[in-house]
């Protein structure tokens, strides 16, 4: 009795974690790193405390967020089904199909928030939904340190979650309040690497594979519900597997693990809203299929087919891909892939449309850009590339073409620096081990060991390498703690400790105190405007105007309606009365302008002037030109305007001062709806929170048909202002149109 | 801690100390951060001059670390420098530097772009490398840098804090480098060539470094010649007293051709010759 107590007990202790001194220093490190990587990306939080509650950051987010608001107030498929919700305050007249969303972002947020609501915990929405990016960009390290570990064991994950936890582009886009889609595209696009990694590997058992697959296929299924940028990781895969044929590495574990997940992710995802069939035959995923049909053909040709068969084989798969190809073209099944997505490709087409170039994050990415980015981090990411290469397993060759696609799609556009973002954590991190690696192998072996195995290593003592493994370290500290690209603060930091957009009043600054100028408006018009109230603005502002101020707007982020566009660039490049011809057309009676105002000294030095800051509308409104001047024609067409004041650029408003660079409007510049609106609410400013100190560089000049409704900025003195917002100052001025003036001017009596 | 190799050129071949450059390393990166908290140089346009240093050399130190641990090839460590030339390009856009040189009876060149792109990494690499190849003799590898950085530093005032703190180091080694008792090792040389460099790019002093380099690169060329030309390496005789040579295949054999020299006057006279092509090149920078 007594003994089998003792082995009944005994056997308890099996039950223990066999865990050894080195996984608990594992474990400790990647729970560290976790934290930081959570805590880095909530940083943003000190702005928003004050108001106690957390808003998003920049545009787009705004737009996910009304999805996903509609989702918990109506249920999760209510957007698409039964009826498209076609939401009227945007894009006003047409409105904005919502159903046109992706929806695994708004989907998953508003069923998680649904649970944690049902258990009693009350939270706002816009606060949960601003916390989910910060999350997420936590557990893409995790997931990042399981891919790493099995590409190199657990140092180079861990390495990997730091890079990836602290890497620039990535933690601007997973930051408190950045709820968009990518967030989800990049937590996916690394599991479905770690999972169809793991499927492929034919070490693992037949039902280890199926299972990695199916997991594999609903992160990528996920993937495409989240994120457009699926398409790379579709064609990233095609690309690696076509890689792996041409390297001699076919085997059935392959064919088994692609066929199980590209048909079940294809399967799931053209079953949820959005995506429908037509998926399938658009030009990014058909390789997916053609690939299928080459795997097959390469596992006949593996029973080695007398030579006669293997030529009607290699024929007739030949004519099945070109043939359906030709079909597919032919019914017009085939479609092209968005223009953006070509464009990233190519990213010199995007010169060409003013509309996608006027957005910063479409730019390319120079040199500097990657640099400022990466700093010395570049040597370690070349060693990756460099000890992958030499060691091409199957992991290692999909890394490397990771790493380059990335890399050119990266520079290709800023925006997808995040694409970048975790295969440079895995090849910096490879490269950093692999450097260190034989200096830390001389540290572990004794010193005769070394002598009598390796020439080089009898050359220096253990000491000597554990100084090269200090160097390293240096080199990381330069990267990671004082990086001289920006002036000894790692761009991360930067980058980190700034607020939400809308709290630093759109301008790159992190004030003492959240700027207050946008919040303020939108409030006012939350308050004093009807929900109809169709406001013209630049579309940058549309989802704040629309989904927080709670007015009707005519363009935002969605850029939907490039003929809309053209037409709300031509209301302010136009004279007012032309102007006014427009905003007719769109029932407006409000148009809005915001304005950034930088103080210097009059050339006497007797006076302060209040020049452009030139982060408004002073900014921007050279696209409006561009983009409204595109439409030159149909504007004269439409007798909107006649041929001798129609416009093709900015360069018929005035000219920009050599020696200076500031711009000089002529006539016809001081002429135009936005010259007058930009004017007016900086003479305004002056006279009101100027205080009679502040005269501006040019006298503002009063728009006829536009009445002041309410300016956003004239609270505080400038002394104030200049002092929280380090000398740029910002104004949002909401125009009230007078109709009844307009009328009485054009009517034919008058 | 360091090791030990054979002083070659010393009767008995005593094992002397190697490797010793690796402390300037250390040193001179902790001055550079000393010196950006101090804040005694501010960061222009975002850019940090002493960090970007502190990259640099930190770089060349750890190249000259590889070297000295693995015999690096030669094609490896002709290029691996341009990694460290990125902080250096990213700091001279950000700073606006110069993209011309004016040359005496020549004139003004000017690079435009090509200046950041194509001169900057071509001065990192040539200057690492040539540095890195006039060595061997005790003080050579020491003494020399130490003057031309001399010479940079009088002509850069401003940028003086800069370097003062890692040149009184470096001479302090140069002391004992030059008495035989310690050889700073190839992580010395690169990271001295480095510093050389970035120094004089950070310092916008490319006409000065040009001509004060005039003799390392008499010596990387009459080396490399040969080797191309005549598949043949330079090599010196010692007959326990003097250094002696039956050929012309470097600055040291160029000196010591069939001419017995000890070792401390051929470095008395390289070091001479670096010293007038300093001048030289203070002189005609001051003009």
């Amino acid at each position: 009795m007594k003994k089998s107590l003792v082995n009944s007990l005994k056997s308890f202790g099996k039950l223990r974690l066999q865990i050894n001194h080195a996984s608990i220093i594992a474990f400790s490190a990647l729970l560290l790193i976790l934290f930081v990587a959570f805590t880095i990306r909530i940083l943003p939080i000190r702005w928003e405390i004050p108001a106690g509650t957390v808003r998003l950051s920049e545009f787009d987010p705004y737009y996910q967020f009304s999805l996903t608001r509609y989702m918990v107030q109506n249920g999760l498929f209510s957007p698409y089904w039964p009826t498209p919700w076609v939401n009227t305050q945007q894009w006003y007249p047409q409105g904005l199909n919502m159903a046109s969303s992706l929806p695994a972002l708004p989907m998953t947020t508003a069923a998680i928030y649904s649970i944690i609501s049902f258990i009693g915990i009350n939270i706002d929405l816009m606060t949960f939904a601003a916390f989910v990016p910060a999350v997420i960009g936590a557990l893409c390290s995790l997931v990042i340190y399981f891919v790493g570990k099995d590409m190199g064991g657990k140092p180079v994950g861990l390495l990997a979650a730091l890079f990836l936890a602290l890497s620039p582009s990535f933690l601007q886009r997973t930051s408190l309040g950045f709820y968009d889609t990518e967030i989800l595209g990049v937590l996916s696009l690394l599991m479905f690497m770690f999972l169809f990694l793991r499927a492929i590997d034919v070490d693992r058992t037949l039902n280890s594979s199926i299972k990695y697959s199916i997991g594999a296929a609903l992160a990528m299924a996920y993937f495409i519900t989240a994120w457009g940028a699926a398409y790379f990781m579709l064609g990233l895969t095609v690309l690696f597997v076509f890689v792996l044929l041409l390297m001699k590495r076919y085997n059935q574990r392959l064919l088994l693990s692609y066929s199980i997940t590209f048909g079940v992710a294809l399967f799931v995802a053209t079953k949820a809203p959005y995506i429908s069939l037509s998926y399938l035959v658009s030009s990014a995923v058909i390789p997916v299929a053609g690939m299928f049909i080459v795997l097959c053909v390469s596992e006949l040709l593996r029973h080695n087919p007398s030579a006669k068969t293997r030529l009607t084989l290699i024929v007739a798969s030949l004519a099945v891909l070109v043939g359906g190809f030709v079909v597919l073209w032919q019914i017009g099944l085939l479609q092209n892939m968005a223009g953006k997505f070509i464009s990233v490709l190519d990213p010199f087409l995007r010169s060409a449309t003013p509309l996608i170039n006027s957005v910063a994050e479409h730019r390319i990415a120079g040199w500097g850009n990657i640099y400022y980015e990466l700093g010395i981090g570049v040597l370690f990411f070349l060693a990756g590339l460099y000890f992958t290469l030499r060691n091409p397993t199957n992991r290692n060759v999909f890394l490397l073409l990771f790493g380059l696609t990335s890399l050119y799609f990266g520079a290709s556009m800023v925006r997808l620096l995040v694409l970048f973002a975790p295969a440079f954590s895995l090849l910096a991190a490879k490269g950093t081990l692999g450097i260190l690696k034989p200096f830390y192998t001389l540290l572990k072996e004794t010193p005769n060991i070394a002598i009598k195995t390796k020439r080089g290593l009898a050359r220096v003592s253990k000491e000597y390498s554990g100084t090269a493994i200090f160097l390293v370290f240096l080199l990381l500290v330069t990267n990671l703690a004082f990086s001289p690209q920006n002036g000894g603060m790692p761009r991360v930091y930067g980058q980190a400790y700034t607020p939400v957009t809308i709290s630093a009043a759109s301008l790159p600054i992190a004030p003492s105190a959240p700027a207050e100028e946008w919040i303020n408006m939108l409030s006012w018009t939350q308050h004093n405007l009807q929900a109809t109230t169709v406001v013209c603005s630049w579309w940058d502002y549309g989802y704040w105007l629309s989904i927080t101020g709670n007015v009707t707007t005519l363009a935002d982020n969605a850029t939907i309606n490039a003929t809309q566009i053209e037409n709300i660039g031509f209301i302010f490049m136009a004279n007012e009365l032309q102007a006014l011809k427009m905003l007719e057309k769109y029932n407006a009676t409000y148009i809005l302008v915001f304005i950034t105002i930088g103080i210097g000294q009059s050339s006497t030095g007797t006076t302060y002037v209040a020049n452009p800051g030139g982060f408004g509308d002073e900014g921007k409104w050279v696209w409006m030109a561009r983009i409204s001047g595109q439409a030159r024609d149909r504007f004269i067409e439409n007798k909107f305007i006649d041929s001798n004041s129609a416009w093709i650029d900015e360069n018929q408003f005035g000219t920009s001062d050599n020696s200076t660079g500031a711009w000089i409007w002529n006539d016809k510049g001081k002429n135009s709806t936005i010259y007058k609106l930009m004017s007016w609410a900086k003479q305004t400013w002056c006279d009101e929170a100027g205080m009679g100190y502040i005269v501006p560089d040019q006298t503002g000049v009063q728009p006829t048909y536009f009445k002041q409704a309410y300016f956003a900025g004239l609270e505080s003195s400038f002394i104030e202002t200049a002092q929280k917002y380090g000398g740029i100052i910002p104004v949002v001025a909401l125009y009230e149109i007078d109709w009844q003036k307009y009328y009485n001017d054009t009517s034919p009596t008058s | 801690m360091f090791p030990r190799v054979p002083d070659q050129h010393k009767a008995g071949k005593p094992l002397i100390l190697n490797g010793l450059g690796v402390t300037y390393v250390l040193f001179t990166t902790v001055y550079l951060f000393l010196v950006y908290f101090s804040g005694f140089l501010k960061a222009s346009n975002g850019v940090s001059a002493p960090l970007t240093l502190a990259v640099c050399v930190l770089f060349g130190g750890f190249m000259g670390l590889l070297d000295d641990w693995m015999d690096l090839k030669w094609r490896y460590k002709a290029f691996m420098p341009l990694i460290a030339a990125l902080p250096l390009v990213y700091l001279a856009v950000e700073h606006g530097l110069r993209t011309s040189i004016a040359l005496p009876f020549i004139g003004t060149i000017e690079f435009s772009g090509y200046y950041y792109f194509v001169i900057i990494p071509l001065i990192v690499m040539i200057v690492t490398n040539t540095v890195n190849q006039l060595g061997g003799l005790n003080g050579l590898e020491t003494v020399c840098p130490a003057i031309i950085l001399t010479g940079l530093m009088a002509l850069s005032p401003s940028h003086l804090i800069l370097m003062l703190g890692p040149l009184i180091f470096w001479l302090i080694l140069a002391g004992f480098n030059l008495q035989g008792k310690i050889f700073v090792g190839n992580s010395g040389s690169f990271a001295i060539g480095m510093t050389v460099a970035s120094f004089a790019i950070i310092t916008d002093l490319k006409l000065p470094l040009l001509i004060s380099i005039i003799p390392y690169v008499v010596n990387s060329s009459l080396i490399l010649l040969t080797i191309f030309l005549t598949k043949k390496r330079a090599s010196v005789s010692f007959d326990g007293e003097k250094l002696v040579s039956d050929h012309r295949r470097s600055l040291v054999t160029l000196i010591t051709y069939r001419r017995p020299l000890t070792e401390r006057q051929v470095v008395a006279i390289i070091s001479l010759l670096t010293a007038l092509f300093t001048a030289a090149a203070a002189a005609i920078s001051l003009l």
